[in-house]
Protein backbone atom coordinates (compact mmCIF):
# COMPACT_ATOMS: atom_id res chain seq x y z
CA UNK A 1 0.00 0.00 0.00
CA UNK A 2 2.58 2.77 0.63
CA UNK A 3 4.75 3.73 -2.16
CA UNK A 4 7.79 4.97 -0.10
CA UNK A 5 9.46 1.84 1.67
CA UNK A 6 12.74 0.93 2.11
CA UNK A 7 13.27 -2.60 0.48
CA UNK A 8 15.91 -5.17 1.35
CA UNK A 9 16.84 -6.80 -2.23
CA UNK A 10 19.69 -9.32 -2.78
CA UNK A 11 22.68 -8.72 -5.17
CA UNK A 12 21.91 -11.28 -7.84
CA UNK A 13 25.50 -10.67 -9.65
CA UNK A 14 27.78 -7.94 -10.08
CA UNK A 15 30.38 -7.67 -12.87
CA UNK A 16 32.80 -5.47 -13.69
CA UNK A 17 32.30 -3.85 -16.90
CA UNK A 18 35.98 -1.87 -17.83
CA UNK A 19 37.88 0.72 -16.09
CA UNK A 20 35.24 2.18 -13.30
CA UNK A 21 32.10 0.76 -15.04
CA UNK A 22 30.22 -2.42 -13.22
CA UNK A 23 26.85 -3.72 -14.31
CA UNK A 24 24.43 -4.99 -11.15
CA UNK A 25 21.62 -6.89 -10.64
CA UNK A 26 19.17 -7.02 -8.63
CA UNK A 27 16.14 -9.14 -7.76
CA UNK A 28 13.70 -10.78 -6.84
CA UNK A 29 12.13 -7.54 -6.92
CA UNK A 30 8.40 -7.39 -8.38
CA UNK A 31 8.05 -3.29 -7.63
CA UNK A 32 11.02 -2.87 -9.83
CA UNK A 33 9.83 -4.33 -13.14
CA UNK A 34 7.04 -1.90 -13.29
CA UNK A 35 9.56 0.56 -13.46
CA UNK A 36 9.75 2.55 -16.72
CA UNK A 37 12.69 4.12 -18.63
CA UNK A 38 13.98 7.13 -17.18
CA UNK A 39 13.37 6.22 -13.84
CA UNK A 40 15.84 5.46 -10.97
CA UNK A 41 16.46 4.18 -7.68
CA UNK A 42 17.66 5.23 -4.56
CA UNK A 43 20.49 2.83 -3.49
CA UNK A 44 21.67 2.52 0.14
CA UNK A 45 24.21 -0.13 1.89
CA UNK A 46 22.68 -1.53 5.09
CA UNK A 47 25.12 -1.64 7.90
CA UNK A 48 27.55 1.20 5.93
CA UNK A 49 28.86 4.26 7.45
CA UNK A 50 27.72 5.78 4.11
CA UNK A 51 24.85 8.22 4.70
CA UNK A 52 23.37 8.52 1.89
CA UNK A 53 21.37 6.62 -0.65
CA UNK A 54 22.42 6.74 -4.37
CA UNK A 55 20.40 7.27 -7.47
CA UNK A 56 20.69 4.86 -9.98
CA UNK A 57 19.14 4.92 -13.20
CA UNK A 58 17.50 1.60 -14.62
CA UNK A 59 18.94 -0.16 -17.05
CA UNK A 60 16.50 -2.96 -18.20
CA UNK A 61 14.10 -5.15 -16.05
CA UNK A 62 13.71 -8.54 -16.72
CA UNK A 63 9.84 -9.65 -15.38
CA UNK A 64 10.21 -13.25 -16.29
CA UNK A 65 13.56 -13.51 -13.92
CA UNK A 66 12.02 -10.91 -11.29
CA UNK A 67 15.15 -8.82 -11.97
CA UNK A 68 16.50 -5.19 -12.26
CA UNK A 69 19.25 -3.93 -13.99
CA UNK A 70 22.11 -1.34 -13.50
CA UNK A 71 25.01 -0.03 -15.04
CA UNK A 72 27.34 1.90 -12.83
CA UNK A 73 30.63 4.32 -12.87
CA UNK A 74 32.64 4.72 -9.30
CA UNK A 75 32.72 7.79 -7.86
CA UNK A 76 32.80 8.41 -4.62
CA UNK A 77 33.05 5.97 -1.61
CA UNK A 78 29.24 5.12 -1.63
CA UNK A 79 29.72 3.70 -5.07
CA UNK A 80 32.83 2.17 -4.71
CA UNK A 81 31.72 0.06 -1.73
CA UNK A 82 28.66 -0.89 -3.95
CA UNK A 83 30.88 -1.81 -6.37
CA UNK A 84 32.59 -4.57 -3.53
CA UNK A 85 28.91 -6.20 -2.86
CA UNK A 86 29.09 -10.14 -3.17
CA UNK A 87 26.44 -11.99 -4.58
CA UNK A 88 24.13 -12.48 -1.94
CA UNK A 89 24.63 -9.09 0.30
CA UNK A 90 21.59 -7.21 0.41
CA UNK A 91 20.92 -3.63 -0.50
CA UNK A 92 18.20 -1.10 0.50
CA UNK A 93 15.82 0.37 -2.27
CA UNK A 94 13.48 2.77 -2.73
CA UNK A 95 11.79 3.24 -5.70
CA UNK A 96 11.07 2.91 -8.95
CA UNK A 97 11.25 7.04 -8.52
CA UNK A 98 11.36 9.93 -10.67
CA UNK A 99 9.45 10.60 -13.47
CA UNK A 100 10.10 8.61 -16.54
CA UNK A 101 10.65 9.49 -21.00
CA UNK A 102 7.80 10.35 -22.80
CA UNK A 103 7.32 7.95 -25.76
CA UNK A 104 8.11 9.58 -29.03
CA UNK A 105 5.42 9.91 -31.50
CA UNK A 106 5.12 7.08 -34.13
CA UNK A 107 6.83 9.42 -37.12
CA UNK A 108 9.46 10.27 -35.25
CA UNK A 109 13.27 9.79 -35.17
CA UNK A 110 14.52 8.94 -32.13
CA UNK A 111 18.35 10.34 -31.42
CA UNK A 112 19.11 9.50 -28.18
CA UNK A 113 22.35 11.18 -27.38
CA UNK A 114 24.55 9.54 -24.15
CA UNK A 115 27.73 10.24 -22.42
CA UNK A 116 29.42 8.00 -19.59
CA UNK A 117 27.49 7.08 -17.11
CA UNK A 118 24.21 8.63 -18.63
CA UNK A 119 24.29 5.26 -20.88
CA UNK A 120 22.05 3.45 -18.72
CA UNK A 121 18.68 5.32 -19.07
CA UNK A 122 19.00 5.61 -22.99
CA UNK A 123 19.43 1.76 -23.14
CA UNK A 124 16.53 0.94 -21.25
CA UNK A 125 14.61 3.54 -24.05
CA UNK A 126 15.81 2.24 -26.56
CA UNK A 127 15.18 -1.50 -25.52
CA UNK A 128 11.76 -0.18 -24.33
CA UNK A 129 10.85 1.11 -27.49
CA UNK A 130 11.77 -1.85 -29.59
CA UNK A 131 9.83 -3.99 -27.01
CA UNK A 132 6.50 -1.95 -28.06
CA UNK A 133 6.92 -2.56 -31.38
CA UNK A 134 9.30 0.42 -32.78
CA UNK A 135 11.69 -0.21 -36.10
CA UNK A 136 15.16 -0.21 -34.38
CA UNK A 137 16.75 1.47 -37.14
CA UNK A 138 14.61 4.79 -36.40
CA UNK A 139 16.73 5.04 -33.43
CA UNK A 140 19.60 6.69 -33.71
CA UNK A 141 22.34 5.82 -30.42
CA UNK A 142 24.71 8.32 -30.25
CA UNK A 143 27.22 7.24 -26.83
CA UNK A 144 30.24 9.03 -26.32
CA UNK A 145 32.91 8.47 -23.86
CA UNK A 146 36.46 9.62 -23.59
CA UNK A 147 38.16 6.30 -24.59
CA UNK A 148 36.57 3.26 -25.94
CA UNK A 149 36.68 1.69 -22.90
CA UNK A 150 34.05 3.99 -21.25
CA UNK A 151 31.30 2.45 -24.07
CA UNK A 152 30.12 -0.20 -22.64
CA UNK A 153 27.95 -2.74 -23.03
CA UNK A 154 28.16 -2.75 -27.03
CA UNK A 155 27.17 -6.04 -27.44
CA UNK A 156 24.10 -5.59 -26.00
CA UNK A 157 23.39 -2.28 -27.68
CA UNK A 158 24.40 -3.70 -31.17
CA UNK A 159 21.72 -6.80 -30.31
CA UNK A 160 18.69 -4.08 -30.54
CA UNK A 161 19.60 -3.32 -33.66
CA UNK A 162 19.68 0.58 -33.28
CA UNK A 163 21.96 2.44 -35.63
CA UNK A 164 24.87 2.25 -32.84
CA UNK A 165 26.91 5.54 -33.30
CA UNK A 166 29.84 5.35 -30.54
CA UNK A 167 32.07 8.49 -30.20
CA UNK A 168 35.16 8.77 -27.79
CA UNK A 169 37.54 11.73 -27.13
CA UNK A 170 40.40 10.08 -28.56
CA UNK A 171 38.93 8.36 -31.46
CA UNK A 172 39.83 4.92 -29.80
CA UNK A 173 36.70 3.51 -30.78
CA UNK A 174 34.12 5.10 -33.38
CA UNK A 175 33.81 9.05 -34.43
CA UNK A 176 36.26 10.76 -32.88
CA UNK A 177 35.47 13.74 -31.25
CA UNK A 178 32.53 15.10 -28.56
CA UNK A 179 29.13 12.78 -28.76
CA UNK A 180 27.53 16.24 -29.36
CA UNK A 181 29.66 17.17 -32.45
CA UNK A 182 29.01 13.76 -34.28
CA UNK A 183 25.07 14.81 -33.45
CA UNK A 184 25.86 17.87 -35.46
CA UNK A 185 27.81 16.42 -38.55
CA UNK A 186 24.58 13.86 -38.79
CA UNK A 187 22.41 16.70 -38.38
CA UNK A 188 24.05 18.67 -41.18
CA UNK A 189 24.59 15.93 -43.66
CA UNK A 190 21.16 13.38 -43.38
CA UNK A 191 18.95 15.63 -41.56
CA UNK A 192 16.17 13.31 -39.96
CA UNK A 193 12.32 13.22 -40.82
CA UNK A 194 10.77 14.87 -37.22
CA UNK A 195 13.73 14.13 -34.65
CA UNK A 196 12.70 13.72 -31.44
CA UNK A 197 16.50 14.14 -28.62
CA UNK A 198 16.83 12.13 -25.66
CA UNK A 199 19.73 12.69 -23.43
CA UNK A 200 21.62 11.63 -20.72
CA UNK A 201 24.86 12.37 -19.52
CA UNK A 202 27.88 15.00 -17.78
CA UNK A 203 26.52 17.79 -17.00
CA UNK A 204 28.94 19.84 -20.36
CA UNK A 205 27.34 17.45 -22.65
CA UNK A 206 23.89 18.28 -21.60
CA UNK A 207 24.81 21.59 -22.00
CA UNK A 208 25.51 21.23 -25.24
CA UNK A 209 22.91 19.16 -26.06
CA UNK A 210 20.26 21.30 -24.83
CA UNK A 211 22.06 24.49 -26.86
CA UNK A 212 21.98 22.25 -30.15
CA UNK A 213 18.34 21.06 -29.44
CA UNK A 214 16.88 24.49 -29.25
CA UNK A 215 19.47 25.91 -32.34
CA UNK A 216 17.98 22.86 -34.61
CA UNK A 217 14.53 23.69 -33.24
CA UNK A 218 14.33 20.02 -31.87
CA UNK A 219 11.76 18.67 -28.91
CA UNK A 220 13.24 15.93 -26.65
CA UNK A 221 14.27 15.27 -23.27
CA UNK A 222 17.10 15.54 -21.18
CA UNK A 223 17.53 13.40 -17.96
CA UNK A 224 19.63 14.82 -15.20
CA UNK A 225 21.87 13.69 -11.71
CA UNK A 226 21.60 15.01 -8.83
CA UNK A 227 22.86 14.38 -5.00
CA UNK A 228 19.49 13.29 -3.20
CA UNK A 229 19.81 13.21 0.48
CA UNK A 230 15.76 12.04 0.54
CA UNK A 231 15.10 10.36 -3.24
CA UNK A 232 11.05 11.13 -2.74
CA UNK A 233 10.74 15.29 -2.75
CA UNK A 234 10.81 16.33 0.91
CA UNK A 235 14.75 17.72 2.02
CA UNK A 236 15.06 20.64 -1.40
CA UNK A 237 18.30 19.39 -1.72
CA UNK A 238 18.15 18.40 -5.34
CA UNK A 239 16.88 20.91 -7.10
CA UNK A 240 17.49 22.85 -10.38
CA UNK A 241 16.67 26.11 -11.41
CA UNK A 242 14.34 26.38 -14.61
CA UNK A 243 14.53 28.85 -17.24
CA UNK A 244 10.67 30.29 -16.56
CA UNK A 245 11.75 30.63 -13.14
CA UNK A 246 11.66 28.75 -9.63
CA UNK A 247 12.96 25.57 -8.89
CA UNK A 248 12.33 21.82 -9.51
CA UNK A 249 13.33 19.14 -7.65
CA UNK A 250 15.39 16.33 -9.99
CA UNK A 251 14.08 13.54 -7.51
CA UNK A 252 10.76 13.87 -8.24
CA UNK A 253 9.62 16.53 -11.05
CA UNK A 254 12.67 15.07 -12.93
CA UNK A 255 14.96 13.23 -13.35
CA UNK A 256 13.70 13.99 -16.76
CA UNK A 257 12.79 17.45 -18.25
CA UNK A 258 12.03 18.92 -21.29
CA UNK A 259 14.60 20.21 -23.73
CA UNK A 260 15.10 24.16 -22.34
CA UNK A 261 12.94 23.90 -19.25
CA UNK A 262 16.00 23.35 -16.95
CA UNK A 263 18.75 25.84 -17.05
CA UNK A 264 21.81 23.30 -17.44
CA UNK B 1 -1.84 -3.32 29.18
CA UNK B 2 -0.59 -1.56 26.46
CA UNK B 3 1.53 1.64 27.62
CA UNK B 4 -0.09 5.31 27.05
CA UNK B 5 2.00 7.14 24.62
CA UNK B 6 0.12 10.60 25.14
CA UNK B 7 2.07 13.17 26.09
CA UNK B 8 1.29 16.98 26.46
CA UNK B 9 2.79 20.10 25.14
CA UNK B 10 1.35 23.31 26.64
CA UNK B 11 -2.33 22.66 26.44
CA UNK B 12 -1.95 20.23 23.43
CA UNK B 13 -2.27 16.66 23.69
CA UNK B 14 -0.12 14.56 21.47
CA UNK B 15 -1.43 10.80 20.64
CA UNK B 16 2.63 9.77 20.72
CA UNK B 17 5.97 11.83 21.47
CA UNK B 18 7.19 11.42 18.09
CA UNK B 19 7.02 14.46 15.33
CA UNK B 20 8.36 15.13 12.61
CA UNK B 21 10.97 18.12 12.11
CA UNK B 22 10.94 20.96 9.97
CA UNK B 23 12.18 20.82 6.70
CA UNK B 24 12.36 16.99 6.65
CA UNK B 25 8.51 16.16 5.49
CA UNK B 26 8.28 19.29 3.17
CA UNK B 27 4.06 20.02 4.03
CA UNK B 28 3.17 16.49 4.91
CA UNK B 29 2.28 15.14 1.18
CA UNK B 30 5.02 13.19 0.60
CA UNK B 31 5.68 11.70 3.80
CA UNK B 32 1.51 10.40 3.55
CA UNK B 33 2.47 8.01 0.89
CA UNK B 34 5.08 6.10 3.53
CA UNK B 35 2.72 6.01 5.96
CA UNK B 36 -0.85 7.54 7.54
CA UNK B 37 0.90 10.65 8.86
CA UNK B 38 -2.14 9.98 11.97
CA UNK B 39 0.67 7.72 13.31
CA UNK B 40 2.47 10.52 14.13
CA UNK B 41 2.22 12.82 17.30
CA UNK B 42 2.59 15.90 15.13
CA UNK B 43 3.87 17.41 11.49
CA UNK B 44 6.12 20.06 11.45
CA UNK B 45 5.82 21.77 8.57
CA UNK B 46 9.23 23.48 6.60
CA UNK B 47 9.45 26.81 7.27
CA UNK B 48 7.03 28.87 6.14
CA UNK B 49 8.13 33.24 5.54
CA UNK B 50 6.24 36.10 4.05
CA UNK B 51 7.18 35.74 0.55
CA UNK B 52 8.11 32.93 -1.37
CA UNK B 53 11.47 31.76 -1.34
CA UNK B 54 13.97 29.65 -3.57
CA UNK B 55 16.74 29.08 -1.08
CA UNK B 56 20.09 29.30 -2.07
CA UNK B 57 21.47 27.87 -5.37
CA UNK B 58 22.39 24.05 -5.56
CA UNK B 59 24.77 22.75 -4.49
CA UNK B 60 22.80 22.79 -1.09
CA UNK B 61 23.92 19.53 0.55
CA UNK B 62 26.42 17.35 1.41
CA UNK B 63 27.08 14.35 3.44
CA UNK B 64 29.09 14.38 6.22
CA UNK B 65 30.41 12.07 8.65
CA UNK B 66 27.41 10.18 10.37
CA UNK B 67 25.22 12.78 9.25
CA UNK B 68 24.67 15.89 6.59
CA UNK B 69 25.36 19.60 5.33
CA UNK B 70 22.51 21.57 4.62
CA UNK B 71 22.04 25.10 3.41
CA UNK B 72 18.79 24.95 1.69
CA UNK B 73 18.29 28.85 2.42
CA UNK B 74 14.64 28.59 3.96
CA UNK B 75 13.24 27.45 0.51
CA UNK B 76 9.59 27.56 0.76
CA UNK B 77 6.02 28.52 -1.33
CA UNK B 78 5.54 31.89 0.83
CA UNK B 79 2.46 32.17 3.29
CA UNK B 80 -0.20 32.86 0.41
CA UNK B 81 0.65 29.60 -1.14
CA UNK B 82 0.77 27.71 1.94
CA UNK B 83 -2.35 28.81 3.45
CA UNK B 84 -4.34 28.27 -0.32
CA UNK B 85 -2.26 24.94 -1.56
CA UNK B 86 -1.20 23.47 1.25
CA UNK B 87 -3.32 23.78 4.46
CA UNK B 88 -5.68 21.59 2.75
CA UNK B 89 -4.44 18.66 2.52
CA UNK B 90 -3.06 19.99 6.33
CA UNK B 91 -6.88 20.02 7.15
CA UNK B 92 -7.80 16.29 6.34
CA UNK B 93 -4.73 14.50 8.25
CA UNK B 94 -6.00 13.82 11.70
CA UNK B 95 -2.70 14.59 13.66
CA UNK B 96 -1.23 18.00 15.60
CA UNK B 97 -0.46 20.44 12.83
CA UNK B 98 2.97 22.67 14.02
CA UNK B 99 3.47 25.38 11.12
CA UNK B 100 7.26 26.36 11.45
CA UNK B 101 7.71 30.01 10.87
CA UNK B 102 10.94 32.23 9.68
CA UNK B 103 11.20 35.45 8.88
CA UNK B 104 14.15 38.46 8.28
CA UNK B 105 12.53 40.78 10.83
CA UNK B 106 10.44 40.85 13.43
CA UNK B 107 7.53 42.15 11.50
CA UNK B 108 7.98 39.55 9.07
CA UNK B 109 7.19 36.79 11.87
CA UNK B 110 4.28 38.71 13.63
CA UNK B 111 2.84 39.34 10.36
CA UNK B 112 3.18 35.66 9.32
CA UNK B 113 2.01 34.21 12.83
CA UNK B 114 -0.68 36.86 13.12
CA UNK B 115 -1.92 35.38 9.51
CA UNK B 116 -1.76 31.69 10.82
CA UNK B 117 -3.97 32.49 14.27
CA UNK B 118 -6.72 32.67 11.98
CA UNK B 119 -6.21 29.34 10.34
CA UNK B 120 -7.82 26.84 12.75
CA UNK B 121 -5.82 24.10 11.65
CA UNK B 122 -2.66 25.47 12.83
CA UNK B 123 -2.81 24.00 16.16
CA UNK B 124 0.51 25.19 17.27
CA UNK B 125 3.62 27.36 15.30
CA UNK B 126 7.60 26.92 16.00
CA UNK B 127 9.09 29.90 15.53
CA UNK B 128 12.40 29.25 14.12
CA UNK B 129 14.72 31.76 15.24
CA UNK B 130 18.06 29.02 14.80
CA UNK B 131 18.59 28.77 11.06
CA UNK B 132 21.85 28.89 10.29
CA UNK B 133 21.55 29.49 7.00
CA UNK B 134 20.13 33.35 6.06
CA UNK B 135 21.87 36.37 6.98
CA UNK B 136 19.23 38.07 9.01
CA UNK B 137 16.78 36.96 10.92
CA UNK B 138 16.73 33.08 12.29
CA UNK B 139 20.22 32.29 14.06
CA UNK B 140 20.72 36.33 14.57
CA UNK B 141 17.62 36.34 16.97
CA UNK B 142 18.42 33.22 17.96
CA UNK B 143 21.59 33.75 19.34
CA UNK B 144 20.66 37.03 21.36
CA UNK B 145 18.60 36.88 24.40
CA UNK B 146 17.04 40.04 24.30
CA UNK B 147 16.24 39.37 20.36
CA UNK B 148 15.17 36.13 21.00
CA UNK B 149 12.48 37.86 24.12
CA UNK B 150 11.35 40.22 21.94
CA UNK B 151 10.59 38.60 18.99
CA UNK B 152 8.41 35.72 20.98
CA UNK B 153 6.99 38.40 22.89
CA UNK B 154 5.48 39.91 20.04
CA UNK B 155 4.45 36.84 18.27
CA UNK B 156 2.44 35.99 21.59
CA UNK B 157 0.68 39.20 21.14
CA UNK B 158 -0.66 38.09 18.03
CA UNK B 159 -1.03 33.96 18.10
CA UNK B 160 -3.47 32.76 20.79
CA UNK B 161 -2.25 28.86 20.49
CA UNK B 162 0.71 27.43 21.58
CA UNK B 163 4.25 28.65 20.51
CA UNK B 164 7.75 26.99 20.29
CA UNK B 165 10.65 28.49 20.38
CA UNK B 166 13.09 26.57 18.53
CA UNK B 167 16.53 26.93 19.79
CA UNK B 168 19.95 27.12 18.55
CA UNK B 169 23.29 25.26 19.64
CA UNK B 170 25.21 27.91 18.04
CA UNK B 171 25.87 29.78 21.74
CA UNK B 172 27.82 29.81 24.35
CA UNK B 173 25.25 28.59 26.94
CA UNK B 174 22.05 27.49 25.38
CA UNK B 175 20.23 28.20 28.69
CA UNK B 176 20.53 31.76 28.14
CA UNK B 177 18.51 31.83 25.26
CA UNK B 178 16.05 29.11 26.84
CA UNK B 179 15.36 31.06 29.33
CA UNK B 180 15.20 34.63 27.28
CA UNK B 181 12.11 32.71 24.85
CA UNK B 182 10.13 31.69 28.26
CA UNK B 183 9.95 34.96 29.37
CA UNK B 184 8.84 36.28 26.12
CA UNK B 185 5.94 34.08 26.15
CA UNK B 186 6.73 30.59 24.84
CA UNK B 187 4.91 27.66 25.99
CA UNK B 188 7.47 25.03 25.00
CA UNK B 189 10.95 24.47 23.47
CA UNK B 190 12.42 22.68 21.02
CA UNK B 191 16.04 21.73 20.41
CA UNK B 192 18.40 22.05 18.31
CA UNK B 193 18.69 23.28 15.37
CA UNK B 194 21.71 22.75 13.16
CA UNK B 195 25.45 23.15 14.13
CA UNK B 196 27.07 25.15 11.38
CA UNK B 197 29.53 23.34 9.71
CA UNK B 198 31.03 23.11 6.01
CA UNK B 199 33.47 20.81 3.92
CA UNK B 200 35.89 22.11 1.71
CA UNK B 201 36.74 19.50 -1.87
CA UNK B 202 40.47 19.30 -1.82
CA UNK B 203 40.26 19.55 -5.66
CA UNK B 204 38.49 22.32 -6.64
CA UNK B 205 39.43 24.21 -3.21
CA UNK B 206 36.03 25.49 -3.04
CA UNK B 207 33.51 24.38 -0.19
CA UNK B 208 31.03 21.83 -1.23
CA UNK B 209 28.10 24.29 -0.63
CA UNK B 210 27.43 27.29 -2.12
CA UNK B 211 26.50 29.10 0.58
CA UNK B 212 30.17 28.10 1.93
CA UNK B 213 28.53 26.93 4.84
CA UNK B 214 25.56 25.10 6.01
CA UNK B 215 24.17 23.22 9.03
CA UNK B 216 25.11 19.73 10.30
CA UNK B 217 22.34 17.24 11.41
CA UNK B 218 22.10 13.68 11.68
CA UNK B 219 23.28 11.27 14.00
CA UNK B 220 26.90 13.00 14.28
CA UNK B 221 24.60 16.20 16.52
CA UNK B 222 23.18 13.57 19.05
CA UNK B 223 25.63 13.79 22.06
CA UNK B 224 25.44 17.85 21.65
CA UNK B 225 21.28 17.61 21.52
CA UNK B 226 21.14 15.49 24.62
CA UNK B 227 23.75 17.89 26.41
CA UNK B 228 21.71 20.67 25.19
CA UNK B 229 17.96 19.02 26.20
CA UNK B 230 19.69 18.35 29.55
CA UNK B 231 21.26 21.87 30.63
CA UNK B 232 17.91 23.52 29.51
CA UNK B 233 16.11 21.12 31.26
CA UNK B 234 17.31 22.64 34.48
CA UNK B 235 17.34 25.66 33.47
CA UNK B 236 13.32 26.31 32.79
CA UNK B 237 10.33 24.72 33.52
CA UNK B 238 8.71 24.54 30.33
CA UNK B 239 8.27 21.60 28.12
CA UNK B 240 10.85 20.28 25.98
CA UNK B 241 10.98 18.95 22.53
CA UNK B 242 14.44 17.10 22.02
CA UNK B 243 16.00 17.25 18.20
CA UNK B 244 19.37 16.04 17.10
CA UNK B 245 19.89 12.83 15.45
CA UNK B 246 17.01 10.53 16.38
CA UNK B 247 17.22 7.40 14.82
CA UNK B 248 15.57 4.72 16.83
CA UNK B 249 12.89 4.37 19.60
CA UNK B 250 16.42 4.04 21.86
CA UNK B 251 17.74 7.56 21.04
CA UNK B 252 14.03 9.06 21.95
CA UNK B 253 14.36 7.22 25.36
CA UNK B 254 17.26 8.74 25.98
CA UNK B 255 15.97 12.38 24.98
CA UNK B 256 12.94 11.75 26.93
CA UNK B 257 15.81 10.71 30.13
CA UNK B 258 17.15 13.90 30.03
CA UNK B 259 13.81 15.70 29.91
CA UNK B 260 12.16 15.87 26.53
CA UNK B 261 8.48 15.40 26.31
CA UNK B 262 8.51 14.94 22.84
CA UNK B 263 11.01 14.50 20.20
CA UNK B 264 11.15 15.33 16.48
CA UNK B 265 12.77 13.23 13.56
CA UNK B 266 14.68 14.80 10.91
CA UNK B 267 17.22 13.87 8.70
CA UNK B 268 16.85 10.27 9.60
CA UNK B 269 13.70 10.55 7.78
CA UNK B 270 15.57 10.47 4.79
CA UNK B 271 17.24 7.48 5.28
CA UNK B 272 13.71 5.78 6.49
CA UNK B 273 10.67 7.43 5.65
CA UNK B 274 8.68 5.18 7.14
CA UNK B 275 11.11 5.36 10.70
CA UNK B 276 8.38 7.18 12.81
CA UNK B 277 6.23 4.38 12.40
CA UNK B 278 8.88 2.04 13.77
CA UNK B 279 10.37 3.61 16.27
CA UNK B 280 6.73 4.12 17.71
CA UNK B 281 6.06 0.61 17.98
CA UNK B 282 9.57 -0.02 19.30
CA UNK B 283 8.89 2.66 22.17
CA UNK B 284 5.87 0.95 22.75
CA UNK B 285 7.56 -2.34 23.14
CA UNK B 286 10.43 -0.84 25.32
CA UNK B 287 8.16 0.54 27.74
CA UNK B 288 5.99 -2.75 27.93
CA UNK B 289 9.46 -4.59 28.57
CA UNK B 290 10.14 -2.44 31.62
CA UNK B 291 6.88 -2.16 32.63
CA UNK B 292 5.81 0.97 32.81
CA UNK B 293 2.50 2.55 32.27
CA UNK B 294 3.08 5.61 30.27
CA UNK B 295 5.60 7.46 28.40
CA UNK B 296 5.63 9.96 30.90
CA UNK B 297 7.28 7.94 33.33
CA UNK B 298 10.63 8.75 31.19
CA UNK B 299 10.74 12.39 31.50
CA UNK B 300 13.57 13.88 32.93
CA UNK B 301 14.27 10.52 34.82
CA UNK B 302 18.32 9.88 34.14
CA UNK B 303 19.97 9.00 37.08
CA UNK B 304 23.02 11.00 36.92
CA UNK B 305 25.75 10.52 38.61
C1 LIG C 1 17.53 19.52 4.70
C2 LIG C 1 17.14 20.15 6.00
C3 LIG C 1 16.30 21.27 5.99
C4 LIG C 1 15.93 21.88 7.18
N1 LIG C 1 15.08 22.95 7.15
C5 LIG C 1 14.68 23.52 8.31
C6 LIG C 1 13.74 24.58 8.29
O1 LIG C 1 13.24 25.02 7.25
N2 LIG C 1 13.38 25.13 9.49
C7 LIG C 1 13.87 24.68 10.69
O2 LIG C 1 13.49 25.20 11.73
N3 LIG C 1 14.76 23.65 10.73
C8 LIG C 1 15.16 23.07 9.57
N4 LIG C 1 16.05 22.02 9.61
C9 LIG C 1 16.59 21.57 10.91
C10 LIG C 1 15.83 20.35 11.45
O3 LIG C 1 14.49 20.65 11.67
C11 LIG C 1 16.48 19.84 12.74
O4 LIG C 1 16.42 20.84 13.73
C12 LIG C 1 17.92 19.44 12.57
O5 LIG C 1 18.15 18.88 11.30
C13 LIG C 1 18.41 18.46 13.62
O6 LIG C 1 17.64 17.27 13.64
P1 LIG C 1 18.08 15.92 12.85
O7 LIG C 1 19.47 15.60 13.25
O8 LIG C 1 17.08 14.88 13.28
O9 LIG C 1 17.97 16.26 11.41
C14 LIG C 1 16.43 21.40 8.43
C15 LIG C 1 17.27 20.27 8.42
C16 LIG C 1 17.63 19.65 7.24
C17 LIG C 1 18.53 18.46 7.28
S1 LIG D 1 16.46 14.42 -2.95
FE1 LIG D 1 15.33 15.31 -1.35
S2 LIG D 1 13.98 16.61 -2.45
FE2 LIG D 1 15.01 15.58 -4.01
Amino acid sequence: MSKLKIERVAVRNLRHLSRDYYSMCLGPWPKGCRSKPGQFVHVGLPESDIFFRRALSIAWVDPDRDESHFIFKVFGRGIRLLSRCNKGDEVELLGPLGVPFKMPKKNETCLLIGGGVGFPPLYFLAYRMIEKGRDPRTIEFFYGGRTSEEIVERTRLRKLGVKFRPVTDDGSFGEQGLVTEAVTRYLDSTPPRNPRIYSCGPAPMLRATDELARRYDIPGQVSLEAPMPCGFGVCLGCVVPLRAGGNARVCTEGPVFEIGEVLL
Amino acid sequence: MTPDLKVKLGSVELNNPIMTASGCCGYGEELAQAFPLSRLGALVTKSITREPRLGHPSPRTVEAASGMLNAIGLANVGLDCFISDKVPFLEKQDTTIVVNVAGSSIGDYVEVCARLNDVPRVDMIEVNISCPNVKEGGIEIGTDPTMTEKTIAEVRRVFSRPIIAKLTPNVTDISVVARAAEAGGADILSLINTLVGTSIDFNTWRPRLTNNRGGLSGPAIKPVALAAVDRVYQSTNLPLIGIGGIASAMDVVEFMLVGATAVQIGTSLFKDPQGPVNIVRDLKEYLKQRNLSSVTKLIGQVRKY
